[in-house]
């Protein structure tokens, strides 16, 4: 579709807008691993001084980057599994199964999807509070898990919905339970939805900084977004190169699994969650 | 007939608790706290009851007897036997005896005269300063600078410095230190200046980022699709990564592009132009660099919706207008437009309502600033209630300000589930119907 006109124009209209963005990936990586020239930008020479952070032992008050990692990797998969696990049986009711007052759940999962959740974090603030699971990983992970579910049970009957009712039909026939059907016979057929959400789940709770930031930001539940906003928030004279290093250190994983993953997780970005 | 289905109530249950708990729990309890003073102060549980000398002015103004204000203000110290006892636990029996036998009865308006009784011990010498202080509060019959747990506890020793019971009412209230039901919130946010500064930080954040996020995403989706397929995906990932990358590192990328030693200051201190922080030196600045880095973010949403809608028009359409001689123009504007109007309504009003309620790039950027420039509704309502410089969260006020956008939250809903295709996706199911 090319006849009437030139591509040249549109590529050089695109490559200058996306000038910016591309300045800001490449000192993003190269500047990990350089020292600038004194008092410039342009890197100079290589070093691998500014990841000191993953050997050397943490200043006082701070948590070692190790444990900061490993909280974040509890909090971002306990929350994929718990949205998975629930949004895979609620959403598969909702698609399938007949029971009283099911418009009414399917209404009340259309509002729940729309609404914006994170207008309602002074109350859970406080809510916690009561519960006693304030600054505590535990909480945040449950928060988290629920923020996402109606988003989860939504993609979830999505998917459901593409199955063709003749395989549940068959089973229901040949005697099996509506359990066994499901189990059996139609988690199968979704299981490339359910591996979407998973690692969507996954990556989303990696990503999450307002939640931890407000409940738990005591030291010991410290995830690794948060670890990086107080390292930045604290330091009087900014060390970018130090807060890069730990930037990317942060992202390898999302962009690792964005790149084994990015079929199956393109169908979800398209309804994605992010303003 | 339809039948029951036990196991639909089963494997909706889990979703329905945690929906109960974070959900529903929530936007009640966002409306009782909007009707609080709940703050750090006040504490969320209960509170004590306790007079200090700063509420002495507050209780004046409440309309007590001048003989209780005079009671309360010039409480004296009264050595009887109950303070006896005390002294004679906290010291020994000689000690109370002494006392008892030179100052039984008298009574002293200051902590000095009581503190000299004391000195007055012959046999039983304090010697220490800090203890005939310690021990002078012992013969104390004020209730002020006290902590009472309960109510009741409070009344009684009301009683016991014999303040009449329709002042007790009074001093009960103004005494408590828990929170308390008030509408002094929504009165305070309709009256405030602020409030309005950031509503309309908002309309100017929800209609700038709304409109480059949907105009920029159109751009980037007829621009990559009129490019050879490896050229689009190039462009196609380099705008999707802002989607993808941790938030907290995205805004760090923005915070050196921008900041006084980073690219831009670089960039133009070649030119001769001092270096500044090109992210907060200017109210004008400031709002450029979050729009930006908001419609970054959003203008890929827009991109991979438009893009797909673009797909889904039948090629033999585009051959046709070019065999006809339509320039790229004349195409966009007569072929591509007409069939992007969904996604173009879809994408603007999901848009509207997350940008509305949504802080957390602002929050990492400008946090507001500089000033409160940049201050929208919903960052408002975090600092209040979660965050801010004074250290006294005002749980309540912060409420009262999310109240808000949780009304506009469900009533944008609600609207959406009108217009949605809800007979859709309601049928029946197939098995039990």
């Amino acid at each position: 579709m090319n006849a009437n006109f030139k591509s040249w124009p549109v590529i050089a209209i695109l490559s200058l807008v996306s000038l910016p963005l591309l300045i800001m990936f490449v000192f993003q990586i190269v500047d990990t691993f350089t020292n600038p020239y004194p008092g410039s930008i342009w890197p100079q020479m290589f070093t691998i001084e500014h990841w000191r952070f993953l050997w050397e032992e943490p200043a006082t008050g701070r948590s070692s980057i190790w444990a900061v990692t490993w909280n974040t990797f509890v909090f971002a998969s306990t929350t994929a599994v718990a949205v998975t696990s629930i949004s895979l049986t609620a959403a598969y009711a909702l698609s399938r199964l007949n029971f009283p007052a099911r418009r009414f759940f399917l209404a009340g999962l259309i509002v729940l999807h729309a609404f914006p959740t994170i207008t309602l974090i002074i109350a859970i603030f406080l809510i916690l509070q009561f519960l006693g699971l304030y600054n505590s990983l535990m909480g945040v992970i449950l928060v988290k898990a629920a923020l996402e579910l109606p988003f989860g049970i939504w993609i979830m009957k999505g998917f459901y919905d593409t199955v063709p009712w003749e395989i549940e039909m068959a089973g229901v026939q040949d005697g099996a339970s509506r359990f066994t059907v499901w189990w059996k016979l139609v988690l199968p057929q979704v299981q490339p939805g359910l591996a979407a959400l998973l690692i969507f789940s996954f990556l989303s709770g990696w990503s999450e900084f307002v939640l931890p930031l407000v409940l738990a930001p005591g030291n010991d539940a410290q995830v690794l977004s948060t670890y990086l906003s107080a390292l930045i928030l604290d330091d009087a004279k900014p060390d970018f190169n130090l807060f890069k290093s730990v930037g990317l250190f942060y992202a390898i994983p999302v962009i690792v699994i964005y790149l084994v993953f990015q079929k199956k997780l393109m169908n979800i970005y398209g309804g994605g969650s992010k303003g | 007939m339809p039948r029951f289905n036990a196991l639909g109530f089963g494997f909706l249950a889990p979703a329905l608790i945690v929906v109960a708990l974070f959900f529903l729990a929530p936007v009640i309890l966002t409306v009782f706290f909007a009707f609080t003073n709940m703050s750090t102060s006040t504490g969320i549980t209960g509170g004590d009851y306790l007079l200090s000398q700063s509420d002495l002015r507050g209780v004046k103004a409440s309309g007590v007897s001048d003989e209780t204000y005079d009671a309360l203000e010039n409480a004296g110290y009264l050595v009887d036997d109950a303070g006896l006892a005390r002294l004679a636990e906290a010291r020994d029996q000689a000690t109370a005896d002494e006392l008892a036998a030179l100052h039984s009865g008298a009574k002293f308006d200051a902590r000095r005269d009581m503190e000299r009784a004391l000195k007055d011990l012959r046999d039983n010498r304090i010697r220490s300063t800090r203890d005939r202080k310690a021990l002078a509060e012992l013969f104390k019959t004020s209730v002020m600078d006290e902590r009472f747990g309960s109510e009741a506890a409070f009344r009684t020793a009301l009683d016991g410095v014999g303040i009449p019971q329709a002042d007790q009412d009074i001093l009960v209230k103004e005494a408590y230190t828990g929170w308390v039901w008030t509408t002094e919130n929504m009165k305070l946010l309709f009256s405030l200046d602020s409030s309005y500064r950031y509503a309309m930080n908002t309309v100017i954040y929800v209609t700038l980022t709304l409109g480059f996020n949907v105009g920029f995403g159109l751009f980037l989706a007829i621009s990559t699709f009129y490019l050879s397929p490896g050229m689009a995906a190039t462009f196609r990932t380099i705008w999707f990564l802002p989607r993808i990358l941790p938030p907290v590192l995205y805004v760090l990328m923005w915070k050196w592009f921008t900041w006084d030693t980073g690219f831009l200051a670089t960039i133009t201190g070649y030119l001769g132009i001092a270096p500044r922080n090109w992210m907060l030196d200017t109210a004008t600045n400031a709002w450029v660099v979050v729009i930006l880095i908001n419609g970054f973010v959003g203008a890929s949403l827009g991109m991979i919706l438009f893009s797909s809608a673009i797909k889904a028009i039948p090629s033999s359409m585009l051959y046709a207008s070019e065999v006809d001689g339509a320039n790229r123009w004349q195409q966009v504007r007569y072929i591509i437009l007409p069939q992007l109007r969904w996604p173009i309504l879809f994408t603007t009003s999901y848009q509207t309502l997350s940008l509305l309620t949504s802080f957390e790039y602002i929050l990492l950027s400008t946090d507001g600033g500089p000033g409160r420039a940049t201050e929208v509704w919903a960052l408002a309502a975090y600092h209040t209630a979660l965050n801010n410089y004074g250290g006294n969260l005002q749980y309540g006020f912060g409420a009262a300000y999310a109240l808000i956008l949780v009304i506009i939250g469900i009533a944008a809903s609600l609207l959406y589930l009108r217009f949605f295709n809800f007979k859709e996706l309601v049928t029946k199911p197939r098995i039990e119907g």
